[in-house]
């Protein structure tokens, strides 16, 4: 999947022709067989209905003939003129036979412009590595070597500098499978909660522009290189113990430590992170340089410039929205009316389709053949897995036919991967050595889907600071001082809809935001005593709800530069005060069906000059008529409840114990059963279990989505999320600390500063469920395997089951979600029938469509077990054996790329679910941190818990309080930690759980015959 | 002679008490039967045709409502996750509340021969079917799939499947519909000498066709009044345990859940204290009116209403009882999920239904407290505004049993809240319609009092009767 932070290696799953599920390439190192969100949703930008389907000249609908007879007048033109007056602007695809193109392109046409934009991508990261270390040097981070980091408002896990291998490698440093296991440690500072500040051991919010100060102190803390531009920069309100002992800390994880800055910060600060880094020993270690040149472009505001000098005729839009999202400050849509003919190449007929002379559909990348540079810097294949729907073109077609490559007979367009295979000739001749097989070697690459070895070395490179030294005073952006008259605003990708790219996709506007909660729309996120001196919190937010059970925002007025913007805000606590963040991405007014008017635009605020961080706004409230937002998660406390179970490892080595008498079980006497349910038969059936990681779970929301699209689960509008009709199988449930009910009767106002904890929960598959004896039909039951399944159609939807789910992962289907409207599901038999057929076809088979009147809910992916039996049944031949140990994935876990979530079979010794889980069975004593929630009410979940367990370093300011809240109620509770041993101890001596969770105790567990 | 005898066999003045008649105004035999099948007879009131047209206005909510629900899917009610049942559970077991009256009323007040009864117990008891029928309508349409509802019959299949015989909603099927066949049959039966009575009288040969029909050749002769004693006797032993196990199993939807507020042991009893306390309620609220409209204060006398009310006031106290004690074990338990769905969920100012469950305590508990006051229970207008609170009150109990439970539960990332829709509202208030509709045909088309139980009671009935001021009889020396 080609993304402009480097594509994703994938590996597709086509039913009868048609692609319907995406998982990671499992050959490729990075993946592994994981993937991401945005992977997992792309599957259905394909079948979107409402993509461009159509050739449009001047706003009339026309046809590829018409277009390709003017392209070719136009074309004779422009090459009688070298290309005089021609400009194009182009995405950063990162597409090798693109650049090549590129190339090409710029030698056929030389006076022609090239200019590239991409929204999403701050070129301060570029800038400031590149003066580090040169030109074309791009780093690349270790996260699988790094003992200790510091994040400094990057992402790492989730955002903009986000990719695979960094979440496994975080990932596979902070596995704990025992007392005994080592963890890597992460500061992060962040003006806005992320999921890699929810997942750092210490995080500190900061504003965005104070970070530089934060670094400068840093960067003398470890000894960087003298770097004088830093010296005059005021001291900005840090806790220093909290800059001397991070850098303490680093200092002594020596080249084991990493330091990163996000895509908000400036060139100036890259810059110093690569000094601490180098001072450190980083480079070869956790910092590798690798080389990646491209193609020169111009950017869009040295085209901008052209075409307002009246330069440019001609301007050729390959893909990307400019009128929608280009720099407010050059007033693109007036440049782009006043170039005289405009061609754009389109995914959807947008803003930037409006008043061009010709608009051409541009096909999805599973449509067409093309190539990329994946994460790592290696070289990917794009291999189209079905013809376009919409008769879409591929940018690579477009320019192969400007460039007057031979088309077949008939044909316009350069069909097939001819155009990848000439980039991938002549990438490999640079590689290999000897007798270049081409068909062995393309089909290679067509079937691994990228070339091995071909990820760049990394470079030994020498810091060139002090050459760089007075670039980076240039660009430096002093901190000043924020105040409610002077705030910060920090534009980010929307971590679903991106730049903007996505927002027609129902799965991630419906995707609850990993810290808000927010669906379908998006809001100025800023902390709760930001909105109180601000003026603007009014009492609806206390509770947030508004008479009719919906959340609700007052509206402000964001002033910066003389711009405004009218936006609704919510309060996120963690949030760094006087900050102000505004997700990009939303607020299309012409899209497809779904984005059309959903959320704000931010971009009418982001200027080219400083496209990350502003300073100097200010904000009123607007008054007016509330804004109704679809919120999933209306409560943020656990309120004291043993839920999310945590505690530092320290505390953990000492009480290896501890996770299982926490909260309400330090009380509750072991369960015990009067009617013991026939045992499962481990003996001839496979007995599935789970177990989900809560230490190393980054929320990245992969999981819901890939869930989503294995189980045609359908999407239900904002209005139904707003009522509470959601329908995902898989969610994940945020908390941060404290009491929510006690803040809001004190202050009425979020926490500021808390943790946050997340907990991802599908079905627990109860081997006591609560749900099936309730039934009045047995529409839900247990099978032998311990599934706890749904037949659909036996299931009359008395929703009893829902009620009496003590874990509330039922789901209705309130109305026939799948055969109507969204925006007409209250008109009943009046409003209009029936599905899409793109839509149909990106139905898995192997998963009914639910009707309206059922109840459904996660299944482990039982079409996927039966699959794997069956394919195993055919294959070996021998009708009674198990599928082989850990050979089939449920879709959460294939799609988790911190593998988070491990599915397997109880019944097998050698699985690894057993390993964590433990089986008095077959004598495994598993990990002592898991633990099954609500475990009191006997229910049994075959889904147990691991719990989280963090790594403070104790000499940290508020090191003490680190993932504590549940240890410290307990203690207090008995009055010292001496009477916790005992409890605890006498506990684990009566609990035979101690070595196998509770579902495998010795009431229920089979004895072999 | 005959003041000597009434000195000898009457009751002895001034050495004891005398027990108040139940039917006043010494009324004869005759003015009983012509009174009450009166309402039945001649030209029908102007009021009643009003208020027919008016209740079956309101009733046309319900097939509509049914229309669109079922057209559309159960989305159109406020109901969500994690609150699944909200409005429509509430309202079915507020009409099966409801309708528990009457047959407590016929069937245990009949074994226990309290002989007030006679006078109301056909109106309550067809109240109670009334009730029943509003009462089913939304169980029957509250699941998504109301056409594959069959799926909850036992009915042998080829795919071998069975209802859930584990599950309490089944478990409800089987009660509320065998109490319903139960209480019509008794219903009817009690009907049967009645019927005869009104086609005796009836003078339009088509009245007489169909009241002959319903009076299924009953002619009054002695065998016929053996069997009917005994039938009624019988039914009325097997009504009385359905008076206890309707509600006690309605209950036991919640409390065989696991859902803190639901999972409560002391449901049982008190869900039947609260069913006969809202019926009686009731009882009353219909009662009046027609006592007052149709000048039935001879036999629905004070002594009723004094009755009822104190029916009232100890069912009202049960409840109020129930209502403190599982406050004070779920404190006890020291399972803090349990206390967390009393306090933060009902009880305290804050909570988000602490409107609903202090209504519903001021309603229940402390309203019918009144009625330990004599002059409460005899001032006929008091009695009927008083009985208005357990009217509402027990709507808002069921509601806060059902919504502030499974509004707040064990997951706080789940938590949400509940709100109704117009349809919601507009489907109940239609019940109320229906309900009214109902009881007005009833009025009109059969006899609302039981002419023959009512003349039981009569002092003429005692064979030891000797009528002071009748002339001395002498057939039977002759």
């Amino acid at each position: 999947m080609p993304r402009r932070t480097g594509g994703l290696p994938l590996l597709v799953t086509s039913y009868n022709g048609r692609p319907i599920k995406i998982e990671g390439n499992p050959l490729h190192p990075a993946s592994k067989g994981k993937s991401d969100l945005l992977a997992q949703a792309s599957i259905l930008n394909l079948y979107d209905p409402d993509r461009s389907h159509r050739f449009v000249q001047a706003g009339k609908r026309s046809d590829a003939t018409s277009c390709f007879r003017a392209l070719a007048e136009a074309k004779t033109l422009w090459q009688q003129g070298g290309g005089k007056g021609l400009a194009i602007l182009s995405e950063d695809n990162l597409s090798p036979t693109e650049d090549r193109l590129q190339t090409e392109f710029q030698a056929k046409y030389p006076s022609a412009l090239w200019a590239t934009y991409e929204p999403g991508r701050a070129g301060s990261v570029q800038s400031g590595v590149e003066t580090a270390y040169g030109k074309g040097a791009v780093l690349r981070h270790r996260y699988d070597l790094a003992k200790v980091i510091l994040s400094l408002d990057a992402d790492f896990l989730t955002g903009e500098e986000s990719s695979l291998a960094n979440v496994r490698g975080f990932a596979d440093g902070r596995r704990v499978e025992g007392p005994d296991s080592s963890m890597n440690r992460l500061y992060a500072v962040e003006s806005r909660y992320t999921n890699t500040g929810a997942a750092a051991d210490h995080r500190l919010r900061l504003p965005s522009s104070h970070i530089v100060a934060l670094v400068a102190q840093l960067a003398a803390a470890v000894g960087a290189q003298n770097l004088p531009i830093f010296s005059a920069l005021p001291e900005v309100s840090v806790d220093p113990n909290w800059i001397r002992e991070a850098a303490a800390d680093l200092l002594a994880a020596g080249s084991k430590a990493l330091v990163v800055a996000g895509s908000t910060q400036s060139a100036a600060v890259h810059l110093a992170v690569a000094a601490i880094n180098e001072a450190l020993g980083n480079q070869g270690s956790t910092v590798e340089v690798i080389r990646l040149p491209r193609p020169s472009s111009l950017s869009i505001v040295e085209l901008a410039a052209q075409i307002k000098a009246g330069q440019i005729t001609d301007l050729i839009l390959l893909g990307g929205n400019p009128v929608y999202n280009a720099p407010v400050d050059l007033a693109w849509a007036e440049l782009q009316k006043s170039v005289k003919n405009v061609y754009r190449l389109g995914v959807y007929e947008d803003e930037s389709s409006e008043a061009v002379a010709w608009h051409l559909p541009q096909a999805h990348y599973l449509e067409c053949w093309g190539d990329t540079l994946l994460q790592d810097g290696s070289y990917g294949c794009i291999q189209p897995l079905i013809l376009p729907l919409h008769g879409g073109i591929s940018v690579s077609q477009l320019l192969a036919y400007l460039l007057n490559v031979p088309a077949p007979e008939g044909k316009e367009l350069i069909d097939g991967p001819a155009l990848v295979q000439e980039t991938f000739k002549r990438k490999s001749s640079t590689l290999q050595t000897g007798v270049f097989d081409f068909e062995n070697a393309w089909n290679l690459f067509v079937r691994d889907g990228f070339q091995a070895k071909s990820a760049p070395d990394a470079t030994k490179s020498p810091f060139l600071f002090s050459g760089a030294a007075a670039v980076a005073e240039n660009r430096m952006s002093r901190p000043q001082a924020l105040g409610k008259d002077n705030l910060e605003i920090v534009f980010v990708n929307d971590g679903k809809v991106d730049d903007g790219r996505y927002v027609n996709n129902g799965w991630l506007q419906e995707l609850p935001d990993a810290v808000t909660k927010l669906t379908w729309d998006n809001a100025a996120l800023m902390s709760p005593a930001t909105a109180q001196e601000l003026g603007i919190y009014s009492g609806v937010q206390v509770q947030g709800i508004t008479a009719d059970g919906i959340y609700r925002s007052d509206v402000i007025t964001l002033t910066v530069d003389g711009r405004s913007l009218d936006m609704p805000f919510l309060i996120v606590p963690g949030h760094a005060d006087y900050s102000i963040t505004l997700p990009l991405g939303y607020g299309h007014e012409k899209t497809g069906r779904v984005g059309q008017g959903v959320g704000f635009n931010a971009y009418r605020l982001r200027s080219s000059q400083n496209p990350s961080v502003l300073t100097g706004a200010t904000v009123v409230k607007k008054g007016g008529k509330l804004h109704p937002f679809a919120v999933t998660q209306e409560h943020w406390s656990m309120e004291g409840r043993d839920i999310v179970r945590e505690g530092p490892i320290a505390y953990y080595k000492e009480h290896p114990g501890f996770v299982r008498s926490l909260g309400i079980e330090s009380h509750t006497p072991e369960n015990l059963n009067f009617y013991t349910a026939p045992p499962f038969d481990y003996e001839k059936y496979h007995q599935w279990g789970m177990s989900i990681d809560l230490t190393t779970c980054i929320g990245c929301n992969a999981c819901v989505v890939a869930c989503q699209a294995e189980n045609n689960i359908p999407i239900v509008g904002k209005d139904q999320v707003a009522k509470g009709r959601e329908m995902h199988w898989m969610r994940i449930d945020r908390y941060f600390s404290g009491s929510q009910r006690d803040i809001e009767r004190k202050m009425g106002v979020m926490p500021t500063d808390p943790e946050m904890v997340l907990q991802p929960l599908t079905c627990l598959h109860c081997e006591n469920a609560p749900c099936e004896t309730v039934c009045p039909v047995n529409a839900t039951v247990h099978n032998e395997e311990g599934l706890n399944v749904m037949a659909y159609n036996r299931c009359i939807g008395t929703r009893y089951c829902a009620n009496n789910c003590p874990y509330k992962v039922r789901r209705f289907n309130w109305f026939d979600y799948n055969q109507r409207q969204l925006d007409q599901l209250y008109w009943g038999p009046l409003g209009p029938k029936g599905v899409e057929e793109t839509l149909k076809l990106s139905k898995n088979p192997n998963v009914t469509v639910r009707m309206r009147g059922v109840m459904e809910k996660c299944t482990f992916c039982v079409q996927r077990i039966e699959t794997a039996k069956i394919d195993h049944k055919i294959t070996t031949e021998r009708r009674e054996i198990k599928i082989p140990t850990d050979s089939l994935q449920t879709a959460c876990q294939q799609s988790c790329p911190a593998d988070a979530i491990v599915f397997g079979d109880l019944s097998d010794p050698k699985s690894r679910v057993n390993q964590i889980k433990g089986n008095e069975m077959f004598g495994i004593k598993g990990y002592s941190h898991d633990y099954n929630l609500l475990d009191y009410l006997n229910t049994r979940p075959r889904l147990s818990y691991l719990a989280r367990i963090r790594n403070p370093n104790p000499r940290m300011p508020g090191a003490d309080k680190v993932g504590r809240a549940l240890i410290d109620a307990y203690e207090k509770k008995h009055h010292h930690a001496e009477g916790h041993d005992k409890a605890h101890d006498a506990k684990q001596g009566l609990k035979p759980g101690a070595a196998t969770p509770a579902g495998h105790s010795q009431e229920t567990a089979p004895t072999p015959h | 002679m005959s003041e000597h005898a009434i000195t000898t066999f009457g009751p002895a003045k001034g050495n004891m008490l005398e027990r108040r008649p139940l039917v006043s105004n010494q009324r004869s035999m005759g003015w009983i039967t012509n009174h009450i099948a009166g309402m039945l007879e001649g030209k029908i009131p102007l009021w009643w045709w009003i208020a027919l047209v008016l209740s079956a206005g309101v009733a046309t909510l319900v097939p509509f409502q049914l229309m669109y629900l079922v057209g559309t899917g159960v989305g159109i009610w406020g109901s969500n996750q994690p609150v699944s049942w909200a409005w429509d559970i509430t309202n079915f077991v507020f009409w099966i509340g409801i309708g528990h009256a009457g047959t407590l009323i016929s069937a245990i007040l009949f074994l226990t021969r309290q002989k007030w009864r006679t006078s109301i117990n056909r109106a309550a008891e067809a109240m109670t079917i009334f009730a029943v029928i509003c009462a089913g309508i939304f169980p029957a349409f509250h699941v998504g799939r109301v056409w594959m509802a069959w799926f909850l019959a036992p009915i042998p299949n080829a795919n071998a499947i069975w209802p859930n015989f584990k599950s309490p909603l089944l478990w409800d099927v089987f009660a509320v519909s065998t109490y319903f066949t139960v209480s019509l049959i008794f219903w009817y039966i009690g009907l049967v000498p009645d019927l005869a009575t009104i086609r005796d009288r009836a003078t339009g040969k088509i009245r007489k066709w169909i009241y002959g029909f319903l009076a299924l050749g009953w002619r009054g002769g002695n065998r016929q009044w053996r069997h009917y004693e005994k039938a009624y006797l019988i039914l009325a032993g097997i009504s009385t345990p359905l008076v206890l196990s309707v509600h006690s199993i309605v209950s036991f939807d919640f409390a065989t859940s696991v859902i803190p507020g639901w999972h409560t042991t002391i449901f049982p009893p008190y869900f039947v204290a609260g069913a006969i306390f809202g019926g009686f309620a009731m009882v009353l609220t219909l009662m009046i009116p027609v006592r007052a409209i149709f000048g039935l204060e001879d036999m629905i006398t004070r002594k009723h209403i004094d009755n009822m009310a104190k029916i009232v006031v100890m069912t009202g106290s049960i409840v109020g009882y129930a209502y403190l004690m599982e406050l004070f074990i779920a404190w006890y338990s020291g399972n803090p999920n349990e206390w967390w769905a009393f306090l933060h969920n009902r009880v305290l100012p804050s909570a988000p239904y602490a409107w609903a469950y202090w209504s519903m305590m001021f309603c229940n508990v402390i309203a019918p407290q009144l009625f330990w006051f004599k002059a409460c229970r005899t001032n006929v207008l008091a009695v009927w505004v008083i009985v208005q609170f357990p009217n509402i009150g027990m709507w808002f109990e069921r509601f806060v049993i059902i919504c502030t439970s499974l509004h707040r539960d064990f997951l706080p990332s789940s938590w949400g809240m509940f709100v109704p829709s117009i349809n919601d509202i507009l489907l109940f208030t239609g019940t109320f319609g229906l309900f009214l509709f109902l009881f007005l045909l009833f009025l009109r088309f059969l006899p609302a009092i039981t002419i023959f139980e009512v003349k039981a009671v009569l002092p003429e009935a005692d064979p030891h009767y000797h009528d002071p001021e009748a002339k001395p009889q002498h057939g039977a020396a002759h």
